[in-house]
């Protein structure tokens, strides 16, 4: 008895060392998380009931909030991102996972072809790609997308200068230049799944999508609730394409929340107000993915 | 050995962390800078004793600068013009950081609400309020010397004023104007020499556009084009605005002047030209690239924004079309680039938009001294003045706007293919060039950039997409206004 108490004191010191150490090397990430994000939020908390000034800020309580919620087009822009993220998210995963079952049985040299040649657009500069989709969505009749309508016997189309198809546009740039990093997480679950299962599938007799149905999505299924959620929250962050191919326009159709926070606080220097609508942001993603969470996540654990 | 592991990783973790925080290190400012060196004088330094007498140390001063590309070699003379400086002020150090076009906004913008802004930065003139806002802004007039500011022209000094002071000098003024093809304008019929001079009016204007269309089969060339992607759309109403009784967003009783029926008459009339087809239906996703590109390959009669470093560029086309050099633009042809008013409207008068550019000068967080800011007027002249101001304007084909630029321009030869008919006209634009508004208050400057950047540019995009009538335009941009000014605060007419 006596043994057993010393034996687990002696464990429990051992441990306390152990997490020492531990809490040690974490120190620097815990650090600069501390300095670098939590600092930054708890500020623009502050930050979000005044009217921010470098000499001379002064506090005003709720206004910027009041202002907000009276502002018609931050209401218009949580539209506008949660009509892009609705048509960007889902159809950027489906894209995803059926290229991605496409590659998956290939060689592991084409493999590595086709994972770089999906993940190139996510190293390029935001700014190039962004060039070479105005040349893409040129509205006159010798712009590329036009030539290709032109062929369905379609009229050309102003892309990017019409509200009908400005969303449409940017949606349409997003599925086809941002799934690199989705396709290359699906492949690594795909890749990880136990070929076994497959074996005894086919032995069964079981057909392609009778095994989609019953192994894959199943065991793929954490990955598609994480690509998911971090999916709606980029989505509803996004910034740099209305920015760099509409500026919002036309009549703000494309105006982002991100983009309205970007011209408060950049245009207008009014901090307060951007801290503020950043804030409500901030909330409303929690709030999606807790139903995310609670809808999707069950029995997922990461 | 596993605690030597561990001791190990903590020293890299250490030195990481170091690594981490250096970035946030504060910058050694100039009176710090001159402290130490005091400081070193004090403990015996013998070498820095040598260098410098003490009294000299006490007037030593560093002005730093935040510069775009201005003009094409405008980067390249940097270390010629801190030499230069430092010659005429030995005691004073003109440190200049370059900057690209693309980044020096969001560059500056982050330091000044970081409240460490450089000395010197060159903005445009409509930045002032903005800026002035932060309360960081400085009146240089306090520093300047009264034969400095009467070095530059009234008119467009006064586009840095605001209130009673003075928040800048300017480095050019430029008309942004329309431009045509020669040839075509010649051809459908118009008399642009008698434009350049007399200008031309809405009605004038609009069949001549009409005459420079030419639709053949599925091809059209378009009488006149203008860059209205995105922002640019603000640029294209703002320019035509000043010529129908509207010079600035406010009248002179300060009460917002777009209410006014006559803007609503102009919404009208600009839709006109997209209704005759004399403008791409596609204009609203024109950008300036494309404006260009489709005025050298002959897509257009008439182009805008109009600049005028665009005479040059034109005329460079041509010789590498002439070379047969293979750099031209890609199926542009030969065109001579004339520089044209725009329309004046419902018979108001001629009133040109200015673009007027030049330096301002900042105070940090902490309290600059009288001293230091007469140093950084001294650098803001040197700058704005004399050769530097006559080798920019020349390199963007413009008149300098500084007597002692004028008098160091004499020495710049004007380039081979300069069309004189065009520098005439810009000197008969550059009269009409609308006059500045001092008495606008940031306030109220700020709360018509926010209806300008929030409802009129996005309507005025909506209207040349075919997608708002210019009643519904107007309409929102008067409640915007009643909503930001009051009832009382717009004009009724």
């Amino acid at each position: 008895m006596t043994y057993g108490k010393n034996s687990s004191s002696k464990k429990r010191r051992v441990l306390s060392n152990e997490s020492k150490w531990g809490y040690l090397f974490i120190l620097l990430p815990l650090c600069t998380f501390t300095l670098f994000t939590l600092y930054p939020l708890f500020d623009a908390l502050i930050i979000s009931f005044q009217k921010f000034k470098p000499l001379k800020t002064e506090w005003v309580g709720f206004d910027n909030y009041i202002t907000t919620f009276k502002n018609s087009l931050f209401y218009k822009s949580i539209i506008n991102t949660i009509v892009y993220t609705v048509l960007t998210v889902p159809l950027s995963m489906l894209l995803s996972f059926v290229i991605a079952i496409l590659i998956a049985p290939l060689t592991k040299r084409k493999q590595n072809f086709f994972k770089a040649a999906y993940y190139l657009p996510a190293i390029a500069s935001g700014v190039a790609l962004s060039f070479v989709w105005k040349w893409i969505y040129d509205p006159l009749p010798t712009g590329l997308l036009n030539r290709i309508v032109h062929f369905f016997g379609v009229e050309n189309q102003n892309w990017l200068g019409s509200s009908k198809t400005s969303m449409l546009s940017l949606v349409l740039m997003a599925l086809l230049s941002s799934h690199g990093t989705s396709i290359i997480i699906y492949i690594a679950a795909l890749l990880g799944i136990d070929n076994t299962y497959f074996e005894s599938a086919e032995i069964d007799g079981a057909t392609f999508f009778q095994k989609l149905h019953y192994i894959v999505l199943p065991l793929v299924k954490p990955t598609t609730v994480f690509l998911f959620i971090t999916g709606v929250i980029g989505s509803f962050q996004v910034f740099q394409n209305a920015y760099l191919m509409t500026g919002g326009g036309p009549d703000n159709s494309t105006t982002m929340v991100g983009l309205l926070i970007f011209n408060n606080a950049f245009t207008y220097f009014d901090y307060g107000q951007a801290c503020a609508q950043a804030l409500v942001l901030t909330v409303i993603i929690a709030i999606f993915t807790f139903i995310q969470f609670k809808v999707t996540g069950d029995g997922v654990e990461y | 050995m596993k605690k030597m592991k561990k001791i190990i990783a903590v020293l890299l973790i250490a030195i990481m962390g170091m690594y981490a925080l250096a970035a946030c290190g504060k910058e050694d400012k100039p009176e710090e800078t001159s402290k130490k060196t005091e400081d070193q004088a004090a403990t015996g330094d013998k070498k820095e004793e040598e260098k410098v007498k003490p009294e000299e140390e006490a007037k030593k001063d560093t002005v730093r600068a935040l510069l775009p590309p201005v003009s094409g070699t405008y980067q390249d003379n940097f270390d010629k013009w801190e030499k230069e400086f430092n010659e005429l002020y030995p005691n004073l150090t003109l440190e200049i950081e370059a900057a690209s076009w693309e980044d020096v906004t969001s560059k500056l913008d982050v330091q000044v609400q970081a409240g460490s802004p450089p000395d010197i930065a060159f903005v445009g003139s409509g930045g002032v309020p903005k800026y002035l806002d932060t309360e960081l802004l400085i009146d240089i007039s306090k520093y300047a010397t009264s034969d400095m500011l009467a070095d530059f022209d009234e008119l467009v000094l006064n586009y840095f004023k605001n209130g009673d002071g003075i928040y800048g000098m300017p480095a050019y003024a430029e008309v942004h104007g329309i431009g045509g093809n020669r040839e075509m304008l010649e051809e459908a019929g118009i008399d642009w020499k008698k434009v350049q001079k007399e200008g031309w009016t809405y009605e004038e204007f609009r069949e001549a556009i009409k005459a420079g269309t030419v639709k053949d089969g599925d091809k059209t060339r378009y009488g006149f084009v203008f860059a209205c992607s995105g922002v640019t759309a603000k640029d294209y109403l703002g320019i035509f605005v000043k010529s129908a009784g509207m010079p600035s967003p406010f009248t002179k009783d300060l009460k917002y002047a777009y209410t006014s029926q006559n803007f609503l008459k102009l919404l009208e009339a600009m839709r006109t030209f997209i209704d005759d087809g004399s403008m791409p239906k596609e204009l609203s996703s024109i950008d300036a690239g494309k404006r260009w590109n489709m005025f050298l390959t002959g897509q257009t009669m008439i182009t805008g924004k109009g600049l005028s470093n665009f005479e040059r560029s034109a005329a460079m086309n041509n010789d590498k079309l002439e070379a047969n050099d293979g750099s031209a633009v890609e199926g542009s042809i030969k065109a001579e680039y004339i520089i044209l008013p725009v329309p004046t409207f419902f018979g108001n008068d001629l009133v040109t938009s200015g673009a007027v550019d030049g330096y301002i000068a900042f105070r940090g967080v902490e309290e600059p001294t009288e001293e230091h800011l007469q140093n950084v007027a001294k650098a803001m002249y040197f700058l704005a003045s004399g050769e530097i101001a006559a080798t920019t304007c020349s390199e963007l084909m413009i008149a300098p706007v500084a007597e002692s630029a004028r008098a160091a321009a004499a020495n710049i030869p004007v380039p081979e293919n300069k069309i004189v008919e065009n520098s005439e006209a810009q000197a008969i634009l550059m009269e009409k060039i609308a006059e500045a508004r001092p008495d606008i208050t940031p306030e109220l400057g700020a709360k018509e950039q926010r209806i300008m950047d929030e409802v009129v540019g996005p309507k005025f995009q909506a209207l040349l997409a075919g997608e708002a009538t210019p009643q519904e335009m107007y309409d929102a941009v008067k409640a915007a206004a009643i909503d930001a000014f009051g009832a009382d605060g717009i004009v009724v007419d």
